[in-house]
């Protein structure tokens, strides 16, 4: 007796029943496939997140934003009344910030150069953002203190405005109008790509905060702060001193809450954390328990085959099959439906998780890691499931399954 | 070539009486021998045919195939002597479905340790006159033409001793008769055969008749007339 002649016996089984083997292969391919995408998504989405959380933060930082939180979403807390004063208080009072860069936004703000026209995030920062946020320019130059304090209508745009406005003519020095006030173009913005909820980093113009505030908003509050911790491993107590001298600022009373938010980038490491946990653990988990349903379905129906089959197992057994011939045959045909399932389940989950990941630019590669996770398992579950139809066929007695 | 000396066999299922199925029975048949077991329903003929093929194992007595005591080796072993030395022809055919004559044919050649298999079902097919069906599927085949492809299957593994049991009792009468036909040039080429029946007309076949009743032999008859064997 040979293995091949037996394999080949059980794939030409499989093809007498194309019905039901494709139903056995069906609930391993769509384990295999929540698996081998959740685990592939999943990946992409840690390296942005991280991406994001070290463009945000940095090293060590804290972020106070007023009134409640639009970085990563944070509690809402009462009517926003951050200032510029605030922030600079903050600087001279806590002796462990560094550095500090004020902002303002206008999320989308209709900017325009001639016919040409697009929907913009305007941030309006100080001069001290290139280093705050570490990002500078990649041609031109960044705005000055001077530029701040006068209220200069210059502007910073990133290459999605400057694609969108200018279609390949050189910016530098030419006038965009961002609503009704015209601004001088001085700088293209460093590249960032998009950030972990789909957004555009490119699609971005920077503008002195003051400028921000006066000429295009008319607000005298500003949207958040962002403070550099001298040294790293004292950002949770320098975020403690930033929550007294706020609070004693705006005069909260004690169990008042804050109207402000803070986030430190050990908070944010917490919740990355977090995310990382549903990322690897309970996706995987929910995907993993599909495939063990697959696995039943697949046991079900290998038990319902040797019951149809009793004639054809009685005939193998007079024509010289042993009972582990048997045996063998029912592991190979839930194994390799199993398998067959899994590899075609490992390409759909691996091609819709780079289709989407595509389309939502998170720049993601097949990960040959959830692939063969993806096929062993299949062919562990596969295996497993074959054990008691298997073992039911090769203890049927042939005279009896031949009657 | 076969020797059965007082093999009994009887079933006990869990609450019932025992039900004895073969009793004392010894029986000698040599080689190119063309023999019929015939008997009621329940005479026991069925768990004969099953201790010969060794799709059952008897209580007591001994089976010598060609002197080996083939009764007591373990499963292994009597797998490997049903696929070299013994093929089956059944009433219901046991053909799988959606499969060609010739894939039906070359299924005991999966279980075979011969190396050497190419050609020997197209050759199997040619031997029962259906060198012209070999891709056909066993649905497209008359109910005599499927039982041929049996045949054929049970004579792949050149086998010397057949065993039929009711081959024509699904069949009618033209087909049993090409069926019959087949089972005496075969006979006539040297294979013994021992074929179960409880049709008269078709021992009437057979060199030799070998009556069961309630378990035992009660009679053995030659058919001098009709005896096509190799035996002298």
């Amino acid at each position: 007796m040979s293995t091949t002649r037996l394999l080949r016996s059980s794939l030409e089984a499989l093809g007498r029943h194309k019905l039901r083997s494709g139903f056995m292969m069906l609930g391993s391919l769509i384990g295999v496939a929540a698996l081998t995408f959740v685990l592939t998504i999943g990946a992409a989405a840690q390296q942005k997140l991280l991406d994001t959380v070290r463009q945000l933060f940095g090293p060590s930082s804290i972020v106070v934003s007023g009134g409640g939180g639009f970085f990563l979403g944070g509690p809402r807390g009462e009517a926003a009344r951050l200032t510029l004063d605030d922030a600079a208080a903050l600087a001279e009072e806590v002796s462990e910030v560094e550095s500090w860069d004020p902002m303002q936004v206008v999320p989308g703000a209709q900017v325009r150069r001639g016919d040409a026209s697009a929907s913009v995030r305007v941030l309006g920062e100080s001069e001290r953002s290139e280093r705050v946020w570490d990002r500078g320019v990649s041609q031109g130059e960044y705005f000055d203190a001077a530029a701040v304090a006068g209220s200069a209508r210059l502007a910073l745009i990133g290459e999605t405005v400057a694609h969108a406005l200018f279609r390949g003519e050189d910016p530098i020095g030419a006038e965009i109008q961002i609503g009704s006030v015209p601004f001088r173009v001085t700088g293209i913005l460093e590249r960032q790509g998009t950030d972990i909820h789909g957004m555009d980093r490119d699609n971005e113009i920077v503008i002195p905060i003051s400028t921000a505030m006066r000429r295009v908003m008319n607000v005298d509050t500003i949207r958040a702060v962002k403070l550099l911790v001298r040294d790293p491993h004292r950002v949770d107590e320098t975020a403690k001193a930033v929550t007294r001298v706020l609070r004693e600022r705006h005069a909260l009373a004690e169990g008042q809450p804050s109207d402000f938010t803070l986030m430190t980038s050990s908070a944010v490491q917490k919740n990355v954390q977090k995310v990382e946990r549903v990322l690897f653990l309970y996706l995987p988990l929910v995907a993993g328990i599909s495939l063990l349903a697959g696995g039943a379905v697949a046991a079900t129906l290998m038990l319902s085959s040797v019951s149809a089959r009793v004639g054809e197992i009685g005939l193998r057994r007079a024509v010289g099959a042993r009972p582990r011939d048997i045996r063998l045959q029912f592991l190979m045909e839930t194994a390799v439906t199993a398998v067959g399932g899994g590899l075609l389940g490992a390409a759909l989950g691996s091609g819709l998780a780079v289709y989407l990941a595509g389309r939502m630019s998170f720049g993601v590669g097949v990960s040959p890691g959830a692939v063969a996770l993806g096929i062993a398992l299949a062919a562990l579950t596969g295996l497993v499931a074959g054990v008691v139809p298997a073992r039911r066929a090769a203890l049927l007695e042939p005279a009896v399954a031949l009657r | 070539m076969i020797e059965l000396q007082g093999i009994g066999r009887t079933y006990r299922r869990p609450g019932g009486e025992p039900v004895v199925a073969l009793d004392d029975v010894s029986l000698r048949i040599e080689r190119g021998d063309f023999m019929a077991i015939v008997g009621t329903s329940g005479s026991g003929k069925s768990t004969l045919m099953n201790v010969l093929g060794l799709l059952d194992r008897p209580d007591t007595g001994r089976y010598l195939l060609d002197g080996e005591d083939v009764a007591g080796l373990d499963v292994d072993r009597q797998a490997r002597v049903r696929n070299r030395r013994i093929g089956f022809v059944f009433q219901a055919f046991h053909l799988l479905p959606r499969t060609t004559a010739l894939e039906n044919v070359e299924l005991p050649l999966v279980y075979s340790d011969r190396a050497e298999i190419a050609g020997l079902g197209r050759r199997a097919l040619e031997q029962v006159g259906l060198a012209d069906r070999i891709e056909h599927r066993t649905s497209e085949l008359s109910g005599g033409q499927q039982q041929r492809v049996a045949i054929a299957r049970a004579l792949v593994n050149e086998p010397d001793l057949l065993l039929a049991d009711e081959p024509t009792g699904n069949l009618d009468t033209k087909s049993a008769a090409d069926v019959l036909s087949v089972f005496e040039s075969l006979n006539q080429g040297g294979r013994t055969i021992v074929l179960v029946t409880h049709d008269p007309s078709v021992a009437a076949h057979c060199a030799r008749v070998a009556r069961i009743e309630a378990g035992r032999i009660v009679a053995i008859q030659e058919r001098q007339a009709t005896a096509v064997g190799a035996r002298a």
